[in-house]
């Protein structure tokens, strides 16, 4: 399956991304909607991409009381808006905090990988998110260990 | 012969281990179902109360899906005499169905406050679909709703009821709100939003009896004016459903006592659900979590062992997360652990609460309330739990997330904690999507 891999050295913190995922995902660039989301590191001065790994346990799908996530064609999980109730029980179950509810619709939303094409890979000019046939991973977690750790230390 | 599976309740816990003993198995085996109702889902009933999804909507296996999964299906029937030594279980119309295993998936029951008036008429509770239709018929726009009893379940409906144009107040004989979902200043951020939004509470007062009164109920208390109402709907609390075991041969406690397999004290004898007692992944003690993750997770690891795997479950985490009037208001794991350290941190005006609590450098539990419109509580809803869930060693992360309890997410990244949950499956196989169910050939 390909997988948002995310390679965080070379974010710049543009957030293009965020705008390319908010417009592919609602139709209008709205960052507050995107689900991709650029996290700060060392007080601002490094930043890093998030977002749903699509994990194998797909804790949002088997929390869903009305089986209103499921797998779609590429592989990820992707919340189906005329089944989904928004009772959040899939907010609560995602221990990636990954999963978004929209108070608007009423309803829960997420990362599908824009059905194959991701808009964000697709918008990110350093190439600090790409689309590709691997293993997902976490792949925030040393660079972040490492910047977060000396900005502790630096206090 | 093929094996043949029982499960006796058609709840979240008795349809997830259905779908995973089809998922699961090598060779075909007849699986029966006892359910007192058509299967559905509770979790929804308060969506089908304000009228925002269709009755059909509620349901998660119409006798159709049930035909196509290959079950014999005794719906609308309860089990009423288990007996685990002959491998047979009785029915309320006299039917005996044998087994080769057997889940218990029974579920509890809504408890009436024991006051005169309780049962009478326009006194309603709410935890069955049929029960979710009584209030729906009663609700008028305008009406005065009553819900006696402030936790977890009352407020699951509480935006439904206003959402139907009812004016709504809320009584509890403890001294404050949500006493076992949230703490004290979680319940006081609550309970001034819900004034805030109409909503009178009055805590702290004892119900002694119901009565009709021109038309409507009143309510009255050991102390204080009574309440004239509309309606009124009793959350007073749930019950085991134990009682029918009596005799059964099976070990209960609070539930029935269930090991790391969710084997009863009889092997070939499962149970799952609000029905068992399980254990606790945090504290890791026997306890009986009557929650839908809980329900969900159970009756996938039972149905995978029913099947012939060797599931060892972990143990369940609290979670519990409810929406009051746009207020996200949830917590996880041991939030009330008078033993564990504790940092907080509180934006009244927002408003915005959290409380993080510690045994070591590990997060043990977690209260947080924020506004359903910010992003940011919805995130960090998920990533404490993953902390809680995981017991990721935070080392000196730890210090981070106690001087800045709404900066999660640095902490979270940072202890790599993405990595510790990806390992993490409950059956040691990715997740089926709810369609790939295998169906009957």
């Amino acid at each position: 399956m390909r997988v948002l891999a995310l390679h965080p050295e070379k974010c710049t913190g543009c957030l293009r991304c965020e705008l390319a995922c908010s417009y592919v995902q609602t139709g209008a660039f709205q960052p507050a909607k995107s689900v991709i989301r650029v996290a700060p590191f060392e007080g601002h001065t490094s930043y890093a991409p998030y977002t749903c790994t699509q994990c194998a346990e797909g804790w949002c799908m088997t929390a869903c009381p009305v089986g209103a996530i499921t797998l779609n064609a590429a592989g990820a999980k992707a919340v189906l808006d005329d089944r989904c109730v928004g009772c959040k029980l899939c907010t609560i179950a995602c221990p990636y905090g990954t999963m978004f509810y929209d108070p608007g619709t009423r309803k829960a939303f997420k990362c599908n990988l824009c059905d194959g094409a991701p808009a964000c890979a697709e918008a990110c000019p350093t190439a600090a998110i790409t689309y590709e046939e691997t293993a997902t991973a976490d792949w925030l977690g040393d660079f972040a260990h490492e910047r977060t750790a000396r900005l502790l230390e630096a206090r | 012969m093929a094996r043949r599976h029982l499960i006796i309740g058609g709840g979240t816990a008795g349809i997830n281990a259905i779908r995973t003993i089809r998922e699961e198995e090598r060779e075909r085996s007849a699986i029966t179902l006892v359910s007192a109702e058509r299967p559905y889902s509770r979790m929804v009933l308060p969506y089908y109360l304000d009228r925002s999804i269709a009755e059909s909507h509620v349901y998660t296996a119409s006798p159709r899906v049930l035909a196509d999964w290959g079950v014999t299906a005794h719906v609308g029937r309860r089990a009423t005499a288990l007996d685990a030594k002959a491998g047979a279980c009785t029915l309320d119309d006299g039917t005996t169905v044998e087994y080769d295993d057997c889940l218990i998936a029974t579920g509890s029951s809504p408890v009436r406050a024991p006051v005169p008036g309780a049962d009478g008429r326009a006194v309603h509770s709410f935890w069955t679909l049929d029960e979710a239709r009584g209030v729906l018929a009663g609700i008028r726009p305008r009406s005065h709703v009553v819900l006696v009893g402030a936790g977890f379940i009352a407020f699951t409906i509480l935006n439904s009821i206003l959402a139907l144009g009812a004016r709504l107040t809320i009584v509890e004989v403890e001294r404050r709100i949500l006493p076992r979902m949230i703490d004290d200043t979680g319940a006081g951020l609550v309970a001034r939003w819900l004034a805030d939004h109409g909503v009178t509470v009055r805590a702290g007062v004892r119900l002694t009896r119901i009565e009709d009164a021109k038309g409507g109920k009143r309510l009255v208390f050991a102390a204080g004016a009574p309440i004239v109402c509309d309606l009124v709907i009793m959350a007073t609390g749930i019950k085991t459903n134990l009682d029918w075991l009596q005799g059964a041969g099976v070990a209960v406690n609070r539930g029935v006592v269930v090991d790391d397999h969710l084997r009863s004290s009889v092997p070939n004898v499962y149970a799952a659900g609000d029905v068992a007692e399980g254990r606790d992944r945090i504290s890791g003690e026997a306890a009986v979590h009557a929650i839908e993750p809980t329900a969900q997770e159970h009756g996938r690891v039972v149905g995978a062992n029913m099947a012939g795997r060797d599931v060892r479950y972990r143990g369940s985490v609290i979670v519990n997360i409810v929406e009051v009037c746009h207020l996200d208001v949830a917590s996880f794991g041991a939030w009330d652990d008078p033993k564990a350290e504790a940092a907080s941190g509180l934006k009244a005006d927002r408003p915005a609460y959290r409380k993080l609590l510690w045994r070591g450098d590990r997060l043990t539990g977690a209260i947080i309330l924020g506004p359903s419109s910010d992003i940011w509580t919805t995130n960090d809803v998920g990533m404490l739990k993953g902390l809680v869930q995981s017991g990721v060693a935070l080392g000196r992360f730890r210090a981070h997330l106690e001087a800045n309890p709404f900066d999660v997410k640095p902490a979270f990244i940072a202890s790599r904690t993405t990595s510790t949950l990806l390992d993490e499956t409950v059956l040691g196989r990715p997740a089926m999507a709810p369609g790939d169910t295998p169906v009957a050939v």
